[in-house]
């Protein structure tokens, strides 16, 4: 297959130190292979599109393929998905997409990331999967969209986030709802109409729980030991897996071994939204804070979640603990509060997306210009890190600091043990 | 408020019968009592003892998941040997991982610093992760010899000792003789997670020199993704040292 290289790209390519800054600076050049089409008045000539394969392709992944299969830049060549369903489902869209029967399909997704005409692939498997197929992605030049939540565990971030800037791929969060639902808290706050934010109720929904389903027969059209992966071994029955959005159980989105819950799953568009609007995107929590609940039971436990900045994010407080709000404040139907101090403060034009056609866009107009995305995986992991302390919180009913350079706890090893956990040989981090 | 003791007897003599299908309802006291095990020593001993039982009689294999989940949370140096015993069986290795992982004993480590010598190649890969999510220095030496190894197992040690990252480990990647395929692409990658490693600890110097040598040794002409992100880390990486200014 005849290789062409952008000219605008030819300089990075034989290493010169012009490239090596540029890559240093950003990320690296992308390099599109050809293929016979040479497109039309809309359709990019296929030097200039963007070959990509899908990594999971249940509720979310097929929504991601069909918004990237639609795209004229995208020539989409492959799926993956540990599931005959979804897997047929994918490729049957795909052929019927370009009148051909040249989609690949394929089970496991290191069969993708060993193809080198793909330069970009999206992610959306359970969260357990996220951390370990991103990583393993950027090692192989793959650009990523990554279905929120980014990460899974706290240890995982900073190792994401280092092979995305080592290796100088795009990655790209996966939560489009925090630009786009979240416009009647964002641009208040941004307009400065609040003056400086100093606290934040949020409502995050229930954390992952155990799950104790009864073992039922491996049936022949999934993967199973791939589907767990990293996980612990369970034996399978489908409200394990099944990919429906409920929190409350017979889903994976419900279990521990595979989800943070809806505190993760909801909580990564809430959060997302909520520190985006705050201006928090940069930070990490310093500490979170445990309220217990009343001994008379009337008040529940709650906590509250302290930016190094002194803005207090309420994590499902009570309301008659909340203040009534002042003029400087904001709401949003999700159950999300901002305040302000009423200050004068300078209005900051909101950021948009690179591209157009969203989410999507944005990540392939980054993936040109190698740019970082709007939900670039740092304010993801950055997002993600306050739910996280927030679970970790609940479950050991007692405060916690975070220090964020050493990504640790102070003094609390029984709260350090938690950051992280073993994975099912053969995989790791 | 202390776990009412009958409860509890009660609790675990339902764990001790547990398995996927019996109700699971009996555990929560016990989810509950390790939560109130903070700043009680007495009680998390008394528990960890009580899942130490469980672990090493007959109990299934889904209550011993239990109890391990539960020992990565209140084990400690006492709960090693009947953890390390399970490290060579299929069905429970990964969840003895899972709490020696956790223990932050020392003798943790080194248990599955042993556990080299006697797991089955595929446990190996999984004790091998367990050693790198530790950042086990001591284990180094013992992960050197195994790049020569068998592919899966030499893989793995590679990426351990990038997660490592210290001096010693980044020596022996340099050491490591080269091999066809997969083995030594998770060399490439480790040398330069070490690098990055030593980066980040300050040493500048020993960093360069990675991403010098690693710069050397690609293909002047990247021809696939692979090879191009493999240029763009060791460029990256190597301009890192150079600048203060630069983030690592």
């Amino acid at each position: 297959m005849p290789i062409r290289v952008p000219a605008s790209r030819r300089g990075f390519l034989q290493g010169s130190l012009k490239g090596s800054i540029a890559a240093s600076a950003a990320v690296a050049m992308p390099y599109v292979i050809t293929s016979k089409a040479l497109g039309d008045a809309v359709t990019p000539p296929a030097s200039d599109r963007i070959v990509m394969g899908g990594v999971g392709l249940g509720n979310m992944g097929s929504g991601d393929q069909r918004a990237f299969l639609n795209r004229p830049e995208v020539q989409y060549v492959a799926v993956c998905d540990v599931r005959a369903k979804w897997r047929d489902d994918a490729k049957a869209r795909v052929d019927e997409h370009y009148g051909s029967n040249d989609c690949a399909a394929a089970v496991d997704f290191r069969e993708l990331l060993g193809r080198d005409d793909i330069d970009a692939v999206h992610i959306a498997t359970p969260d357990h999967w996220h951390s370990i197929m991103t990583i393993a992605a950027c090692r192989a030049g793959k650009d990523v969209y990554l279905q929120k939540p980014e990460t899974f565990t706290l240890r995982e971030g900073p190792l994401m986030i280092q092979a995305a800037r080592r290796y100088g791929r795009v990655v790209s969060g996966g939560s489009q709802r925090v630009l786009e639902d979240y416009r009647g808290i964002v641009d208040p706050c941004w307009a400065g109409e609040l003056g400086r934010i100093t606290s934040i109720d949020i409502d995050p929904g229930a954390s992952s729980m155990a799950c104790y389903l009864p073992a039922l027969a491996t049936p022949s059209d999934i993967d199973w030991d791939l589907w767990l992966g990293p996980a612990p071994w369970e034996p399978y029955n489908p409200g394990r897996c099944d990919g429906n959005y409920g929190t409350a159980g017979n889903s994976w989105r419900s279990y521990v071994d595979y989800s943070g819950g809806s505190l993760t799953d909801w909580g990564a568009h809430n959060f997302g939204g909520t520190i985006f609007a705050a201006g928090l995107l940069d930070l990490q929590p310093a500490r979170v804070v445990w309220h217990p609940a009343s001994a008379d039971g009337r008040t529940p436990a709650h906590a509250t979640l302290v930016y190094p900045n002194g803005v207090e994010m309420h994590c499902n407080r009570p309301q008659q603990l909340r203040p009534a709000e002042p003029k400087a404040s904001v709401s949003h139907e999700r159950g999300i509060t901002i305040r302000g101090d009423g200050s004068t403060a300078s209005p900051r034009a909101v950021p948009a997306y690179a591209g157009s056609g969203g989410i999507y866009g944005d990540f392939l107009e980054c993936v040109k210009t190698r740019q970082r995305p709007f939900r670039d995986l740092e304010t993801g992991v950055n997002t993600m890190t306050a739910p996280h302390l927030l679970a970790l919180a609940r479950r050991l009913e007692r405060s916690l600091e975070w220090d964020r350079g050493m990504q640790r706890f102070v003094g609390d090893e029984e709260a350090n043990r938690l950051l992280d956990r073993a994975r099912r040989e053969p995989w790791a981090l | 408020m202390a776990t009412d003791p009958i409860q509890l007897d009660a609790a675990f003599e339902a764990l001790a019968a547990y398995d996927w299908d019996r109700d699971a309802a009996p555990l929560a006291t016990i989810d509950a009592a390790v939560v109130r095990t903070h700043g009680d020593a007495a009680q998390a001993s008394d528990l960890e003892r009580r899942f130490l039982t469980v672990v090493a009689g007959p109990s299934s294999r889904a209550a011993k998941e239990y109890a391990c989940r539960k020992l990565s949370l209140v084990g400690t140096a006492a709960a090693v040997p009947a953890l390390a015993a399970l490290l060579a069986d299929h069905d429970q290795s990964h969840m003895a991982r899972f709490a020696l992982e956790r223990i932050p004993a020392a003798e943790a480590a080194e248990a599955l610093r042993q556990a080299l010598g006697t797991v089955d190649r595929e446990l190996a890969v999984g004790v091998i992760s367990s050693l790198a999510n530790r950042r086990d220095a001591a284990s180094v030496a013992r992960l050197a010899e195994l790049l020569g190894g068998d592919d899966d197992v030499a893989m793995a040690a590679a990426a351990a000792l990038g997660r490592i990252g210290t001096a010693a480990a980044a020596e022996a990647l340099a050491a490591a003789r080269p091999r066809p395929g997969a083995a030594t692409s998770a060399v490439l990658d480790a040398r330069i997670a070490c690098a990055d490693a030593l980066l980040a600890s300050g040493d500048r110097t020993a960093a360069r020199q990675i991403f010098a040598a690693l710069e050397a040794a690609l293909p002047a002409r990247p021809q696939t993704h692979r090879e191009r992100a493999l240029r763009v880390a060791v460029t990256s990486g190597g301009l890192a040292c150079l600048d203060d200014s630069v983030a690592p």
